[in-house]
């Protein structure tokens, strides 16, 4: 068996992962990060889902804007087919099936393998956390102000910066006004109101404003001009969700939108103390010492070999996401004391949709369609402290059609009744009903509610003992809503009928989603897991570094920022408590 | 033509039909699925849909074709409609193009009804709440992401024909396709968040 040694071994290069690498080799702490899926955008593996390629890369030199641009087509079935896009949950070889997860329940897990990990297809959404879910709900052992210094960190580093208003943004905070609801303009969220959303997506080139903007055609879609280095920043291409590539020809670190293999990995390697090995699923954490047991390292397989090899380390770094990091845990034989894997929170997505008459458009944007497909995919939002949040979330038409029409729970549409309610139908559509929705596309203007679910016992993951894949027992996923999150998610969805109807829609539909698990937290809790330092209570030298360590789902605010931030106060834990300290910290520990 | 083929000829038929009513809409909105050979797209990404164990996994197949035991799953499900009288129309002579099995022979609206029952409230959701049986319970999980994959797929660009640069559904939907980027900008409703006071 191979075996080698490092100072920190990270499992998982997602959206947290890169932040704490970054911070560790920033203070000249030796990373080796390993990530199950492939790398995109990367010299040493030119055919990432054809062949094995390389075996790990740490030089920022291998990152290839050219490869990039190769592999993110921007197209939906290409990029985001759940079976065989190119972002998905499974091996990086495309002849493969995805991974398999048992969910007893109706159910769809949106979550990618992958440098990036699900970062490769989030909407660079940044909002902190709501105040009130750190201060005031009972789950975090730590303040609000602690966090504080790290999200400011990233607010510079990525950069997060208002989203510009476009079109689609400008009908949502119309109908926000007019529903009654104040302007945000602190990152701190502390009371109801609408804002652009903070989003990690540098802003646009000025000649990219509609009214002004060197071509004056509205809405043009000018394909081959917007191109670095022609044009910098944002290109309002909305294809976040398909990779987010834009703008075209530039090298990998300056693509606008900020997923963690954009913004966070470059920097990693630049350090020189971090290399990143793909293809490498973690399948047992390695410890000593009995009662008083510590992590020694990482036993994983190599997905094309199949071979298994070794890495032993001085500290060992769970950031494999809010499924798989209680998966490994529970397939190593680790201490359970009740709470690993529990506690899983998701927002408990709902959405619902406005169809506006071009002449309402006219006079309210000066255009007579929606264009959904045009700007950041979500870039305004209403805040609800209490109750969680409403963005406007516009798809390309397939994602269109699978989350707002296709992945609801519940009736038919057909045969729901909706009389005395605020949406004019409500739960999944198909027929003629989907055909004339999808028909209407251009005129739709799509929302999601995120609701600030709680932590609960009942809801999360642990292993089905009867099912094993390559690299053991797979994961068994649970989760229902509680009446209480219920009920918030319908004050949530009310809210958002209202804002579309005050805004002048001539058409409401609400999709009564099934549970989408995209935005995932605190299945490994702070204060019922982890200590203060997102160290194991019950494993020394074992951390964990991602949305599974929140203590709760941050209000219902788009986590990553949170999940980024407080990776990197336990890198600095990390290099406090078992290397030489941190002289100059971002932050108090 | 197959059962497994006509069933999810069904299966896509109800989901997306043709609707010759959408014709004042342009003709572009007459056709559904099965013009674009849709069925097959799906019965592909369902007999890749779970890794393949046991003795097929020893033979080196990556996946289990799936596809043949979920179009029995739907006439089951169809069966258990009939039988629990919660069919609105009844039995219909099943169109050329799907199987003979009580599923195709639902109308529309009763096979998207039949779904329904593998998802919840039906025979096999109920009997894996009463035995705990997460292995029972993801045909729940199954049965739910066939309208997901189904109209997903329909919708974005899988179903253009080589050379084609948009699918049906992309024109149905009056997509144009991928851009570089939009000049779509209308200032900004706040130039920078303040640290403002928690």
């Amino acid at each position: 068996m191979y075996e080698r040694d490092t100072d920190v071994v990270v499992v998982g290069a997602g959206g947290d992962g890169p932040a704490l690498a970054w911070r560790l080799g920033q203070l000249g702490i030796d990373v080796t990060i390993l990530e199950a899926g492939p790398f995109y955008g990367n010299e040493k593996w030119e055919a990432p889902n054809d062949a094995p390629g390389g075996e790990r890369s740490g030089d920022p030199s291998d990152l290839s804007g050219e490869l990039y641009d190769e592999q993110f087509t921007s197209k939906e079935g290409d990029m985001n087919d759940p079976v065989t896009g190119k972002l998905r949950w499974g091996p990086a070889d495309s002849d493969r099936p995805p991974w398999q997860r048992t969910v007893p329940q109706q159910a769809l897990i949106s979550q990618l393998s992958g440098v990036g990990g699900t970062t490769q297809h989030y909407y660079a959404n940044h909002p902190r956390a709501f105040v009130t879910s750190v201060e005031d709900q009972p789950h975090w052992p730590i303040d609000y102000e602690e966090l504080v210094p790290y999200y400011q960190l990233l607010e510079e580093t990525h950069p997060v910066e208002p989203a510009p208003t476009t079109p689609k943004a400008e009908v949502f905070f119309e109908g926000a006004r007019r529903a009654g609801y104040g302007l945000n303009d602190g990152y701190n969220v502390t009371e109801s109101g609408y804002r652009p959303f903070p989003n990690a997506i540098p802003q646009p080139d000025e000649r990219l404003m509609r009214d002004g903007g060197e071509e004056g055609d509205v809405g043009g879609n000018n394909t081959s001009e917007y191109r670095y280095p022609d044009y910098e920043g944002d290109t309002l291409a909305m294809h976040e969700h398909q990779g987010g590539p834009h703008p075209r020809d530039a090298p990998m670190r300056e693509r606008a939108r900020r997923s963690s293999n954009v913004s966070l990995v470059p920097r990693a390697l630049d350090t020189g103390h971090v290399e990143i090995r793909p293809n490498a699923f973690a399948t047992a954490i390695l410890t000593e010492g009995g009662a008083a047991e510590e992590a020694t390292g990482v036993e994983f397989r190599d997905t094309w070999a199949g071979t298994t090899e070794r890495i032993h380390a001085d500290v060992v770094v769970l950031a494999a996401g809010c499924i798989e990091t209680p998966r490994l845990w529970l397939n190593s034989g680790l201490p359970d004391n009740g709470w690993v894997g529990r506690g899983l929170t998701t927002h408990h997505f709902d959405f619902v949709a406005g169809t506006f008459d071009p002449d309402t458009l006219e006079a309210l944007i000066g255009q007579r369609a929606v264009e959904p497909h045009q700007g950041q995919a979500a870039g305004s939002r209403v805040d609800v402290p209490g109750k969680g949040g409403i963005a406007v979330n516009t798809f390309a038409p397939g994602i269109t059609a699978m989350a707002m029409y296709a992945a609801a729970q519940g009736e038919w549409a057909f045969d729901r009744d909706t009389a005395g309610e605020p949406w004019d139908t409500a739960g999944r559509l198909a027929g003629r009903q989907l055909k004339e929705q999808m028909a209407d596309y251009r005129r739709t203007l799509t929302l999601i509610c995120h609701t600030d679910d709680r932590p609960r016992k009942e809801n999360g993951v642990s292993i089905d003992e009867t099912t094993e894949d390559e690299h053991g027992p797979v994961p068994l996923v649970e989760w229902e809503a509680h009446p209480e999150d219920d009920a918030r998610r319908d004050d949530l969805a009310r809210r958002a009928a209202e804002i579309l109807e005050e805004a002048g829609a001539e058409h409401v539909h609400r999709t009564d989603a099934a549970p989408i698990l995209l935005h995932m937290q605190s299945s490994m809790a702070m204060g019922k897991v982890l200590d203060t330092g997102c160290e194991a209570m019950d494993v020394s030298r074992l951390f964990v570094a991602d949305h599974s360590a929140l203590s709760n789902g941050v209000g219902g605010a788009n986590p990553t920022h949170s999940g980024q931030a407080l990776a990197l106060r336990t890198a600095e834990a990390v290099a406090d408590r078992y290397f030489d300290g941190v002289e100059d910290p971002i932050g108090s520990v | 033509m197959s059962h497994t083929r006509g069933t999810f000829a069904a299966l896509v038929d109800a989901l997306v039909p043709e609707t010759p009513d959408l014709a004042d809409r342009g003709d572009e909105h007459v056709p559904g699925g099965l013009a674009v050979g849709l069925e097959e797209e799906i019965i592909d990404r369902v007999n890749n849909f779970q890794e393949a164990d046991g003795a097929l996994a020893a033979a080196g197949y990556d996946a289990t074709p799936m596809a043949p035991a979920v179009a029995v799953l739907l006439d089951t499900a169809a069966a258990e409609l009939l039988v629990r009288r919660r069919s609105a129309d009844g039995f219909n002579s099943p169109a050329e193009a799907f199987a003979g099995g009580p599923f195709s022979r639902l109308s529309r609206q009763d096979r998207l009804r039949a779904l329904r029952l593998l998802e919840d409230e039906g025979v096999f959701p109920r009997l894996a709440d009463r035995f705990d049986s997460a292995a029972l319970g993801t045909i729940q999980f199954l049965a739910s992401s066939l309208p997901i994959l189904v109209e997903f797929v329909y919708y974005s660009e899988a179903t253009a024909d080589d050379g084609e640069e948009r699918s049906l559904g992309w024109q149905q939907a009056d997509y144009p396709g991928p851009s570089d980027g939009y000049a779509v900008g209308m200032g900004y409703e706040v130039e920078e968040f303040e640290e403002n006071d928690y």
